[in-house]
C-alpha cells in the first residue's frame, strides 16, 4: 500500500525533472550561443526602466518599525485562525455549544492579555 | 469532552497570564511581590494536585490527553521544579534592569508546556507541548540581554532547537503517513507495529527530536554552552524540567506507542546510552565553570536514565521516575547556589568557590550535598536512583550477554564522575581563596527553596520507600502491551 502511495508522487518527480531540464537547458544554451566579449560594469547597472542606486542598501532602521511589524503579524495571524472557527460555528453550535464558544473565548482572551500588555508597555507608542 | 481534567495546566497558564496583567499596574518597586505571588500560586496548584489521586486512566479531547498515574507523577514533579525555579528567579532577577514579572510568567508558561507534555497521548499534542516549552526557553535562555554569553546561548539554543523541532515534526508527519492515525495507544488508536519503512524512519526522527530535549548523544552539543550562558534559574529549569518532560514523552512513545520498534532498536538505544555516559563524564573532567560542568554532567545523567529505557520494562520506567525526582532536587540545589554565590556578571568559575564555607556555610553545605548526590554516594538519593537503574541492566545481563558491557560502561562512568564532583567539593573546603570576600546573605525565599531541595536529597535517600512506591505506582499506569 505504501509503495502505491509513493508512486502517486511520480508526476511531481517528472515535473521536477522537466523544470530542472528546462532551466539547465536555458542556461547552457545562453552560455553556448550568447555573444562573448568584454563586460564593463556599466552593462550590469540598471538600464532604462530602473533607477540608478543612490546609496548602498542595508542602512539603519529605527527598531520601532520592527516592533510594529512583529505585532502586526502576530495579531494578523491570530485573526486568520478565527476564519475556520467562523465557518464551522453554526454547525457545531447544535451539539457542542460550550466547546465552540468557550474555546474561542479563551483564545481571544489570551490575545486580549497580549494586546493589553503591548499597549501598557508602550509598544504602539510611535515616539517612544 | 473531559476538559475539567486539564485543570492543573489551565490554572498554571491562567496564573501566567494573570501575572502579566497585574504587572501592568504594579509600580516598579513592588515587582518582587509579583514573584512571591507566582510562587504562592504555583505552590497552591501543587498542593491541589494531591487532592485527586490517580485512578484508571482518564481521557480528554477525544483521547488526545490522558491523565494517568504517570502523568500525575510528572505534573507534581514539574510543579515542584517550577516553584524552586521561581524562587531562584526572584533572587536572580535583581540583576535584570526590568522584566521580573515577564521572567516569572515565562517560567510558568514553560512549566505548563511540560505538564501538557506529561499528558500527551497524541502526536499533535506532543508537538504542541514541546513547542510551548521550547519557544519559551528561547526567551528564557537569552533573557540577560546585556550579557554576551546569555545571548550566545540563546542563539545556539534557537538554531539547534529549531532543527530538533524540524526533525520532530517531520517524523510525526511520516508516522502519520504510514499509519493514518495521530493517536498513541489505548482509546485513541492502536499501538504501532514495527510498521512500514515510513513509520520506522519517522520514529527515528522523533527519537532525534526528543533526544535534543533530554540531551543524549548525538543531540547533546547545545547542552554545555547553553547551561553555561543561560541565567541560572533558566538553566535549572532546563536541567530539571525540560529533561523530565523529554523523558515523559520518550517513555510514552517508546513503551506505549511503539514497543515493537523500541525492541528492534534496542542495540542502538544501548549504544546511545553508553556513549552519553562516556561523553558526559569524560568531557566534564577538565571543566572549570560550574554551570558548564553541570551541562556535561546532565548529558551523563541522560545516559544513566536511558539505561531504564533500554530494559523496556516497568521496573526500568519506575527507576527513571525515581531518578528524575532525585536528580531534580540535586541539580536545582546546585543551580540555586550558582545563582546566589557569584556576583552579577562574574563567570561561575569553580576556583572562585574557594572559601565559600566561610562566606556562607549553608550554601557551601548545600552545594557539597548536591554534588555528592549527583555522584551517587549513599545514603543520598542519587545513589538509590543509580542503584535501581543499574539493577535493571544487571538483571537483563543474565538473560542476554549484550547487556554486560553496558553495565560495565555505566559503572566506569560513575567512578569517573567522582573525580569532578569531588573537585567542586574540594574547591569549596580545601583550597585557599585568592582574596577575602564578603559573606553572602541568603534571602528567606531562596533559603527555603534550597532547604526543600536538601530535604528531598537526604530524606528520599534515607527513606526511599515513599518515593519508590510513588514511582512504581506511576510506572504501573504505563500501558505496555
Amino acid at each position: 500500500m505504501v509503495e502505491q502511495q509513493i508512486w502517486q508522487y511520480a508526476p511531481v518527480l517528472i515535473l521536477l525533472l522537466v523544470a530542472l531540464g528546462l532551466i539547465g537547458g536555458m542556461l547552457a544554451a545562453s552560455a553556448a550561443l550568447g555573444p562573448r566579449g568584454r563586460r564593463p560594469p556599466i552593462k550590469d547597472s540598471a538600464y532604462e526602466c530602473g533607477m540608478l542606486p543612490v546609496q548602498p542598501g542595508g542602512g539603519r532602521f529605527a527598531v520601532k518599525f520592527h516592533r510594529v511589524a512583529m505585532l502586526f503579524i502576530l495579531f494578523d495571524i491570530a485573526v486568520v485562525f478565527l476564519y475556520p472557527w467562523a465557518v464551522v460555528y453554526r454547525e457545531m453550535l447544535a451539539g457542542q455549544a460550550p466547546a465552540v464558544l468557550g474555546g474561542v473565548l479563551v483564545f481571544v482572551g489570551v490575545l486580549l492579555v497580549g494586546y493589553l500588555h503591548a499597549v501598557r508597555k508602550g509598544a504602539f507608542d510611535w515616539r517612544g | 469532552m473531559n476538559a475539567i481534567l486539564t485543570m492543573p495546566e489551565m490554572a498554571v497558564t491562567a496564573l501566567a497570564l494573570g501575572l502579566l496583567v497585574l504587572d501592568l499596574w504594579t509600580p516598579a518597586d513592588r515587582k518582587g511581590d509579583l514573584g512571591i505571588a507566582a510562587i504562592g500560586g504555583l505552590a497552591l496548584i501543587l498542593a491541589g494536585s494531591f487532592l485527586f489521586g490517580a485512578g484508571a486512566p482518564q481521557y480528554a479531547f477525544g483521547g488526545m490527553y490522558v491523565l494517568d498515574g504517570m502523568a500525575l507523577f510528572f505534573k507534581r514533579l514539574m510543579l515542584g521544579v517550577g516553584v524552586v525555579a521561581l524562587a531562584a528567579a526572584l533572587e536572580y532577577s535583581k540583576r535584570f534592569a526590568a522584566g521580573t514579572a515577564e521572567y516569572c510568567a515565562l517560567i510558568l508558561l514553560a512549566v505548563s508546556g511540560m505538564m501538557w507534555a506529561a499528558s500527551a497521548n497524541h502526536w499533535a499534542l506532543l508537538f504542541v507541548s514541546v513547542e510551548l516549552m521550547t519557544v519559551t526557553f528561547y526567551v528564557l535562555v537569552s533573557f540577560e540581554r546585556t550579557r554576551m554569553p546569555s545571548l550566545e546561548a540563546g542563539v545556539k539554543y534557537l538554531i539547534l532547537g529549531a532543527l530538533a523541532s524540524a526533525f520532530l515534526v517531520y517524523g510525526v508527519a511520516l508516522v502519520f503517513g504510514g499509519t493514518g492515525t495521530l493517536g498513541f495507544a489505548g482509546d485513541s488508536g492502536p499501538g504501532l507495529g514495527t510498521g512500514s519503512v515510513l513509520v520506522r524512519v519517522g520514529l527515528a526522527l522523533v527519537l532525534a527530536g526528543l533526544g535534543f530535549k533530554i540531551g543524549m548523544v548525538p543531540c547533546q552539543f547545545w547542552a554545555p554552552d547553553v547551561y553555561q550562558g543561560a541565567p541560572a534559574p533558566t538553566a535549572a529549569l532546563l536541567a530539571a524540567g525540560s529533561k523530565a518532560a523529554g523523558f515523559a514523552l520518550l517513555l510514552r512513545v517508546l513503551l506505549e506507542a511503539a514497543p515493537d520498534w523500541a525492541l528492534e532498536m534496542r542495540p542502538v538505544l544501548m549504544l546511545i546510552a553508553g556513549a552519553s555516559i562516556l561523553y558526559g563524564n569524560l568531557c566534564a573532567i577538565p571543566q572549570r565553570n560550574l554551570k558548564r560542568l553541570l551541562g556535561y554532567s546532565s548529558i551523563a545523567h541522560a545516559g544513566y536514565m536511558l539505561l531504564g529505557i533500554v530494559v523496556l520494562e516497568r521496573a526500568g520506567a519506575a527507576a527513571i521516575l525515581f531518578y528524575l525526582a532525585g536528580y531534580a532536587c540535586a541539580v536545582l540545589a546546585a543551580f540555586l547556589v550558582a545563582a546566589l554565590a557569584f556576583d552579577p556578571g562574574e563567570p561561575e568559575e569553580i576556583p572562585a568557590l574557594a572559601g565559600l564555607h566561610r562566606r556562607s556555610p549553608y550554601l557551601a553545605a548545600a552545594l557539597a550535598l548536591s554534588m555528592i548526590s549527583l555522584a551517587g554516594i549513599p545514603p543520598l538519593v542519587g545513589f538509590f536512583g543509580k542503584f535501581l537503574l543499574l539493577k535493571g541492566v544487571v538483571l537483563a545481563a543474565f538473560d542476554s550477554r549484550s547487556f554486560g558491557w553496558l553495565a560495565g560502561v555505566a559503572l566506569a562512568g560513575i567512578v569517573t564522575s567522582f573525580y569532578y564532583y569531588f573537585g567542586v567539593v574540594r574547591a569549596i573546603y580545601w583550597s585557599a581563596p585568592a582574596a577575602e570576600r564578603p559573606p553572602i546573605a541568603v534571602s528567606r525565599v531562596a533559603g527555603a527553596a534550597l532547604g526543600a531541595c536538601l530535604v528531598g536529597i537526604v530524606a528520599a535517600g534515607v527513606f526511599p520507600s515513599p518515593l519508590l512506591e510513588a514511582a512504581r505506582l506511576a510506572a504501573g499506569a504505563l500501558r505496555i502491551p
